[in-house]
């Protein structure tokens, strides 16, 4: 496993510099079959970001600008009529691929980012009653604007509770900032990164997420959090049992990537803020401090 | 209170009302114990009906019914018959006429009330216990309104639970309560039920297969030693006079002797008698009593007799000696003890001069007798033949089958031919003992009769003729049960006696002990018996009557609160235990409540960095024990001895 | 939790028992100094049962109906715990309150907590309305209960009193809890509308915003009159039915409420009628703001935005 995600992690942090965290995080979500949601201002590297793992993972990558004159048509796809043989055909929309990155969600309104989300959490698009799967595996990268913002339709709460994780990149420091300005364009390295990830070996890495062990004693601490942020009074609603489902599942990718197998509460303590910031306070982006009185209060041992 | 009331209660109230009154088929009227089944199960069908529940006109005309019932059953509800049967109707109507939660309360009440009156017809152990558990479904019951959603399991729990509690704190009130002797009223006097007993004739000719039950007559629990089997001779009605058949207890049993006291020697055998309900006032005691008290009497006969009423279980202290002198005979005891029917046979005289009864002494005449029973063919047998006509010739020359009495009567009648003073005397003898009890039980298989003859300078002295031809009968146990299915003579053999007892058979033994212990504290406990208690515990008035009650009762309670209310400690992983303790050895950090042991070792690490490697061990430690799959034991062994020896310093 | 040590004479208080004691701060949890308890009237009637039992025992001089009469004044003692610990150690704690306008009710809601290893049956909280809940082991439910407003401004919730029969309905015990908690009043909305007062650059006649300008706003099925150049052609194209283009944004002016030209008598009827036009331009989505003698609210709209104007309503 080490040899596996090691080299990919190298390959990524050469991308986009500075932002271990934040790739680890990215990573993490893709093996825990979740998805992603990067909210932050444009040109921090959100898209380099997407646009670098589907690379690395080997996934058909497909992006999608969100305006506000998109329709959901234009994201699954449509039926048009085939004048030679006097039929509908299905036009697959650019939802079918393995990678979505669906950029700037929030600037389309509600109906189109529904007809993302649903296909989501399905994983299958019903057009005129006809179903299509998805491919496998399916992520999805959204990208959302800071919803301060003009001219936005924030996602509500319930649409942001199926993304696995929400994470904001930040500007780069200074160094970061100086091998940005004096190095290649982005999008040329990406284009020359090699695949390396097979499908196989991303299947075996989302099969040992299920495997990594939970002991009783870090169910209660995950419990105990759970608690806690339904009982407090800093959270107008506390997670959700699909919240704490995947704290869970979060926990357990990020062990794994640990090469760990079994979840330590540092692994939970880890994906705290970007599985549980957006859950909690969806207006806020700054999940460290929404999730800093939970990290401060739930007894660990 | 909301008018709704739950199915699950009514199901529960129901169940609980059906095995209350079930008991009651027993003894009430059939018509009315089927007219409440009616209701009952009326009832219990609206349930899912509810539109088949009676209207106003009906459930009038079903109560004008149960008047009728009870009237031409009973003429009245008073008394114990009367009341039972009032309750249980009046229950069985209040069913169809439920309208609320405060009806379920009434009905409860009720129940527990019917659930009361059984104990007037049985009190048994087993009706207590039956009784006890049926309360919990009633309790149930209640439960079931005020937790509407609470499962059927625990409901029942709980109410077991709260009965379980209330126990002792009933047994310490049951104790220290005054009780006071109500008033007897004639109307509530039970109705007397059938009582098998000793008969007040003996009439051995008439019999031709000896009943024999295994019912309980009395229980005797001997301070100190216990008499050997042939000395437990438990002596009732006196047998003086026959008229060559039939013999009967002498009319001039309330002639006492103005020499009443026999003269005792030997050993004092000091006792406790708890007689069962009895037909005759008549108490066993062991021959022969010395010492007793009030409500007991001894006749001319040495008999006791009690003047309380037999049908009722009682108590009696007794001191007995089983050797005695009763001194000289009184004229009316010589008249009652030669007393023959009429002028004996020329057989019966030919035998008596033959065996020297006219010659000889009256000792030296009985051994010759005895000797004769022995050496002739006479059999013991349980079964014997009929014999109308001048049975005790027919016995002495012809059949010569027979069992105890027929040995006695012929043995006194030849005493009388030869004018020596003698008669027959009833009662029991032997009785097995209960090593779990440690007490003797006597029952109506151990009846025996056996015969006392007066001798000059010993006064009345006992013989026992069966000795002669079965001594077994006299000196070893009974075996009752197989006695019944063989109709012979069964002995228990005394090697199994002593060595293999069976486990039914110590089964048995211990329910009979615990009948015992429960008939006489519980069923027999009374003013008297707490009168002793108080005695005891230095009780004297009211006041301090009622300073114990509350003293033990608030104790019993302040510990039962303790049992209820005691939070349940969550059980505490070892292994956090030692991972506190580690964190506490070191000085002057603080680990905070959402720190990660990780995060803690690093910032300890940074302070002593000297014990760097063994911090981080002891985290790794804890860490792997409590987090990962299938830790060894020995692992949270290594991390005790490691915390153990950590120190900063 | 600040427990203060009680005086005698505040420990027995009259009003302790009903009322409960003086309003906390966060949450409490409920214990002996809180739980009262009392027979019911059913209680009442298992006493004469008792007695009943008694008498039956002393007429006949029966040893095993005492002893039944005993075991149920002992049931009848043991209940006292076992009611006492339905209630004992529950935590609740005040939560949020809802806002009401005169007349209607306001809402406050609580956790009850139970920390506990058993479940606890039939916990009955009232306020004005009541509810009955159970609370299984190591669980915290929400309840949400009302109290009816007489005027606008400030409502306490006054006493929170926590019950509960079970096991037997024999005793009933009660906690009476007071927090510090209000919910705000707003002022009864004016029946009538009037129409919106006339403010710079708003020209509403009957409330209406106009549509229009350069803000692209959303698509819309085509309605007949819409214009030809809104038409969006590419849906149309794909055969997705006619779509017209909606535009809105800047044209939206900003409306002004100044109590000080608000029609009506006195104050209440200005405050209804400021009331009324606060929930009507959030209502269309117009951007307001409010004038009041003591307080401006700038313009601005959405419902953080139309809560403010309310309770600066409420607390005028």
């Amino acid at each position: 496993m080490e040899n596996t995600l090691t080299p990919l992690l190298n390959a990524a942090n050469q991308i986009i510099l500075g932002k271990d965290r934040q790739i680890r995080l990215a990573v993490c979500c893709l093996i825990a079959k979740g998805h992603l949601l990067i909210e932050d201002i444009p040109g921090v590297g959100k898209t380099t970001l997407s646009h670098t793992l589907a690379r690395l993972f080997g996934l058909d990558y497909q992006r999608i600008q969100f305006t506000s004159d998109i329709l959901p048509a234009d994201i699954i796809g449509s039926s048009v009529f085939d004048a030679e043989r006097h039929e509908f055909r299905f036009h697959h929309g650019p939802i079918f691929n393995q990678m979505i990155l669906a950029d700037e969600i929030n600037r389309s309104t509600p109906k189109a980012q529904s007809a993302l989300l649903e296909a989501m959490e399905e994983e299958q698009v019903t057009v005129e009653g006809q179903t299509y799967p998805l491919p496998k595996p399916f992520f999805v990268i959204a990208t959302q604007n800071p919803s301060h913002q003009i001219g936005t339709f924030p996602l509500p709460e319930s649409q942001l509770d199926r993304f696995l994780m929400r994470i904001e990149l930040g500007y780069p420091n200074r160094e970061a900032e100086r091998a940005l300005l004096l190095g290649k364009q982005r999008h040329k390295i990406i284009a020359e990164l090699p695949v390396m990830l097979t499908p196989e070996q991303l299947d075996e890495l989302q099969q040992a997420v299920t495997e990594v062990y939970v002991s009783p004693a870090l169910l209660d601490y995950l419990q105990n959090i759970i608690d806690f942020s339904r009982q407090s009074d800093e959270f107008a609603a506390g997670l959700s049992p699909r919240g704490g489902l995947a704290l869970l599942t979060a926990s357990k990718a990020w062990a794994l990537m640990e090469q760990r197998n079994a979840v330590i509460p540092e692994d939970v303590q880890a994906v705290l803020p970007a599985v549980a910031g957006h859950r909690l306070k969806a207006g806020s982006t700054d999940a460290a401090s929404i999730v800093a009185p939970i990290l401060e209060n739930v007894p660990v041992v | 209170m909301n008018s709704w009331i739950p199915q699950k209660s009514l199901i529960f109230m129901l169940i609980a009302l059906g095995l209350i009154t079930l008991p009651h088929s027993q003894h009430l009227p059939l018509p009315l114990f089927l007219f409440f089944g009616l209701l009952w199960s009326w009832r219990f069908i609206a349930i899912w009906k509810p539109e088949w529940l009676p209207g106003k006109t009906t459930v009038f005309l079903l109560m004008l019914t149960a008047i009728g019932l009870l009237y031409s059953q009973h003429q009245g509800i008073l008394g114990r018959a009367g009341g039972t049967s009032l309750f249980v109707i009046a229950l069985g109507l209040k069913l169809l006429e439920i309208r609320g939660t405060r009806d379920i309360y009434l009905i409860v009440f009720l129940g527990f009330i019917v659930a009361a009156t059984e104990f007037l017809y049985q009190q048994s152990i087993i009706m207590a216990v039956y009784i006890v558990l049926v309360c919990i479904v009633l309790l149930a019951t209640l439960i079931t309104i005020n937790g509407l959603h609470a499962k059927i399991r625990p409901t029942l729990k709980k109410a077991g639970i709260i009965v379980l509690q209330a126990i002792p704190i009933a047994a310490i009130i049951f104790v220290l309560f005054p009780r006071i002797e109500a008033p007897r009223f004639k109307w509530l006097e039970a109705e007397k039920n059938q009582i098998t007993g000793l008969s007040d004739t003996l009439e051995p000719g008439a019999i031709s297969e000896l009943g024999l039950s295994p019912e309980l007559v009395f229980r005797v629990k001997f301070e100190g030693d216990i008499p050997p089997p042939a000395e437990r001779y438990w002596r009732g009605p006196v047998f003086s006079y026959t008229d060559g058949k039939r013999w009967r207890e002498s009319p001039n049993r309330f002639f006492k002797r103005y020499m009443d006291t026999p003269r005792f020697k030997g050993k004092a055998y000091h006792y406790t008698l708890l007689m069962e309900p009895q037909n005759k006032p008549w108490v066993f005691a062991l021959e022969m009593p010395a010492r007793f008290e009030a409500p007991l009497q001894r006749n001319g006969f040495y008999q006791l007799t009690t003047t309380k009423d037999p049908a009722q279980r009682a108590e009696y202290n007794i001191t007995s000696y089983t050797q005695f002198n009763t001194g000289y005979l009184t004229k009316t005891e010589l008249k009652d003890t030669l007393q023959l029917p009429g002028k004996p046979s020329e057989r019966i005289v030919k035998l008596v001069k033959q065996l020297g009864g006219f010659d000889l002494k009256p000792e030296q005449f009985i051994a010759n007798l005895f000797n004769y029973f022995r050496q002739e063919k006479f059999f013991y047998t349980l079964m014997p033949k009929k014999m109308e006509d001048n049975p005790i010739e027919t016995f002495l020359f012809d059949r010569r089958y027979g069992f105890c009495s027929h040995y006695a009567t012929a043995f006194v009648y030849l005493m009388r031919i030869a004018d020596i003073p003698a008669r027959v005397i009833g009662g029991y003898q032997g009785g097995e003992f209960n090593e779990a009890g440690n007490f003797l039980e006597v029952r109506q298989a151990n009846a025996h009769a056996w015969t006392e003859v007066w001798l000059q300078g010993k006064g009345w002295t006992r013989f026992d003729p069966t000795t002669a031809i079965a001594p077994e009968r006299v000196e070893q146990t009974l075996d009752i049960e197989q006695q019944i299915a063989t109709r012979t003579l069964t002995i228990v053999p005394p090697e199994i006696l002593h060595q293999s007892m069976d486990w039914l058979k110590r089964a048995k033994q211990i329910l009979g002990s615990v009948d015992y212990s429960w008939q006489r504290w519980i069923i027999n406990y009374n003013r008297a018996s707490q009168q002793g208690i108080f005695k005891h515990l230095g009780i004297e008035d009211l006041k301090s009557i009622i300073y114990w009650l509350l003293v033990l009762v608030g104790t019993a309670t302040l510990i039962m609160a303790r049992f209820i209310l005691k939070h349940k400690a969550q059980p505490v992983d070892p292994a956090v235990k030692l991972y506190h303790q580690f964190c506490q050895k070191i000085p002057d950090i603080t680990r905070k409540p959402g720190e990660t042991p990780y995060s803690f070792a690093a910032r300890c690490r940074q302070a002593y960095p000297k014990h760097a490697e063994t911090i981080d061990r002891i985290t790794q430690l804890f860490v792997k024990i409590r987090y990962y799959p299938n830790s060894p034991k020995e692992m949270l062994e290594y991390l005790k001895k490691q915390v153990d020896h950590f120190s900063c310093t | 939790m600040n427990e203060t040590v009680l005086s005698l004479k505040q420990r027995f208080a009259l009003s302790r028992f009903m009322r409960g004691e003086k309003p906390a701060n966060g949450a409490l949890t409920l214990n002996q100094r809180r739980i009262f308890i009392l027979p019911t009237r059913q209680g009442g009637g298992f006493i004469v049962l008792i007695i009943l039992l008694l008498l039956i025992a002393l007429t006949y001089n029966n040893n095993l109906i005492y002893l039944l009469a005993f075991m149920l004044a002992s049931v009848f003692f043991i209940t006292i715990l076992h009611t006492y610990q339905s209630l004992a150690g529950l935590v609740v704690k005040p939560l949020q309150t809802q806002a009401a306008f005169t007349g209607e009710k306001a809402g406050f809601s609580f956790s009850i907590q139970n920390p506990s290893d058993q479940e606890r049956f039939d916990i009955q909280l009232k306020l004005e309305t009541e509810t009955l809940l159970d609370i299984p082991p190591h669980h915290h439910e929400k309840v949400l209960l009302f109290k009816s407003t007489k005027k606008r401004g400030k409502l306490q919730a006054g006493t929170l009193t926590v019950s509960s029969c079970y096991p037997l309905g024999l005793f009933r015990a009660w906690s009476p809890l007071r927090f510090k908690m209000e919910a705000l009043v707003y002022p009864a909305p004016a029946t009538v509308f009037s129409v919106f007062p006339e403010s710079e650059g708003f020209e509403g006649e009957n409330g209406q915003s106009k549509k229009g300008g350069d803000d692209f706003y959303g698509l819309q099925s085509y309605q007949p009159g819409d214009p030809i150049r809104q038409i969006h052609w590419k849906s149309y194209a794909k055969g997705q039915g006619l779509f017209s283009k909606h535009y809105g944004g800047n044209a939206v002016a900003d409306l002004w409420l100044d109590y000080n030209q608000t029609p009506g008598h006195d104050v209440e009827q200005r405050l209804s009628h400021l009331c009324r036009w606060i929930i009507e331009a959030e209502k269309i989505g117009l951007h307001y703001g409010l004038i009041l003698p003591n307080k401006k609210i700038p313009c601005n709209h959405g419902p953080s935005h139309q809560h403010a104007c309310l309770e600066a309503l409420a607390l005028f």
